[in-house]
């Protein structure tokens, strides 16, 4: 295809809407698509020209902000981050995520995945509340203590790799690999003293032990997070921690105040007062 | 730590049914094996041959912590299946007391035959 060469392709979109269907139904949508088109350009093409009641999630077209996950041609994809071109098909389907309740057409409701993720108390839990509170300075981490959960930050909360997960389809109390694989981001970070509250979580059922590594989350995943390998790594933290084993490090300690740090080499003194 | 326990005994009882059904195997299918290669060995499917290895100690323990291994696996893996499907907490009790008794029960029943002819006269 040359640029500005201009293809009709059919977007074939579930449609539900729950004050007016029972269940829901396809409708299709001739869309014209040039080089580099993306489906969310498809849809935005379908709301401002051909049905402006049709429902989907988009916010940063970008791939940042994780609204637009939907399934296209049965596999899950962020819709602002896939040309259509890359299906190689006259004919794309559209519906909503699935393993999660719809909303409208394709709008999932994503309730479960914000419950999860906050069940495993995604943040930095400190011993020291005062600090936690009020902090006064950061604290010291090392690159390759940064690279223990690097690729884990990166995680958009689109729910795709629920999308993609056999055990969250069959499981529906399942937490899922988008919060075990955060459980495991902050039980990684050197900075944090909250590994034992997140064990004693993702050690219930329907978390850590059910997970039979299919590893279709890693694959879905569109930001290279590897949840898979987020909960075989918390499972050895969990298993190691049991068993009386774990190696624990202790927890980084405060930087230093930029007030009170010495500089590394002589910095000449302010020769101007600033104003 | 009760699921952890409970899936690092899985783990552990999967590699021992690994070794143990390997031993177990080659021991029964390696004459013939070796008879295609023209070493001639005594079957071991034969009475005479059954009837030594069940008055080995060595044997009826290797026959023993299969079944004991292999049930504690397969019946632990079972009920981790089950427990995917929500079930009440009531329900979950129920289906664990069931698959503690099936288990208790084949392993007696598995565990006197051997012990049984181990004992008995030669
Ligand atoms: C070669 C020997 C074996 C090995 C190394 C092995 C290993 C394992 C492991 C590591 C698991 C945990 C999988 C997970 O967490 O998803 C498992 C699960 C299971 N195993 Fe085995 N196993 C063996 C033989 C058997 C046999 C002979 C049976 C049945 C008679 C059996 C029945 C099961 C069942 C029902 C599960 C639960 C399935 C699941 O959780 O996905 N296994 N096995
Ligand atoms: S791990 Fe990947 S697929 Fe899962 S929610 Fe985060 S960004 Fe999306
Ligand atoms: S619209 Fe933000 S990720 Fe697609």
């Amino acid at each position: 295809m040359n640029n500005d060469a201009v293809k009709k392709i059919t977007f074939r979109v579930q449609r539900f809407d729950p004050e007016k269907d029972r269940k829901p139904h396809f409708q299709e949508f001739t869309v014209p698509v040039k080089r580099g088109t993306t489906v969310m350009e498809g849809l935005l093409y379908i709301k401002e020209n051909l049905d402006s009641s049709l429902a989907f999630r988009t916010s940063c077209r970008m791939g940042v902000c994780g609204s637009c996950g939907m399934l296209i041609n049965e596999y899950p994809h962020l819709a602002c981050h896939t040309q259509v071109e890359e299906f190689h098909s006259d004919k794309l389907t559209l519906k909503p995520l699935p393993n999660m309740a719809i909303i409208k057409d394709l709008v999932p409701k994503l309730d479960t995945l914000f419950e999860h993720h906050k069940s495993v108390k995604p943040y930095i839990i400190r011993e020291d509340k005062e600090e936690m509170e009020k902090p006064t300075a950061g604290y010291l981490q090392k690159p390759q203590q940064l690279d223990e959960y690097l690729q884990f930050t990166y995680c958009i909360k689109c729910g795709l790799c629920i999308a993609a997960c056999p055990t969250s389809a069959s499981d529906k109390a399942f937490l899922g690999p988008q919060a075990l694989g955060q459980a495991y981001r902050y039980c990684a970070d050197s900075r944090d003293e909250g590994q034992d509250f997140r064990y004693a979580i993702v050690e219930k059922d329907h978390a850590v032990w059910n997970c039979h590594f299919a590893a279709a989350c890693s694959e879905a995943c569109p930001k290279g997070v590897d949840p898979a390998l987020g909960i075989q790594l918390l499972r050895k933290g969990v298993a190691a921690k049991a068993l009386g084993i774990k190696k624990t490090a202790a927890p980084a300690t405060l930087a230093t105040p930029p007030a009170l740090a010495k500089p590394k080499i002589d910095v000449p003194e302010f020769t101007v007062e600033p104003k | 730590m009760k699921n952890t326990y409970l899936q690092i005994s899985q783990m552990i009882t999967g590699a021992l049914v690994a070794v143990l059904l390997a031993i177990h195997i080659t021991v029964q299918q390696w004459f013939v094996v070796l008879g295609l290669l023209g070493i001639k060995v005594a079957d071991p499917t034969t009475w005479g041959s059954m009837m030594e290895r069940a008055h080995q100690g060595s044997w009826v323990g290797i026959y023993i912590a299969l079944l004991a291994f292999g049930l504690f696996h397969a019946l632990n893996g079972f009920r981790n299946i089950l427990l995917e499907i929500n079930l009440s907490a009531l329900a979950i009790r129920i289906l664990t007391g069931f698959i503690i008794a099936f288990g208790v029960i084949f392993l007696i029943l598995g565990t006197y035959a051997p012990i049984a002819l181990f004992s008995s006269y030669r």
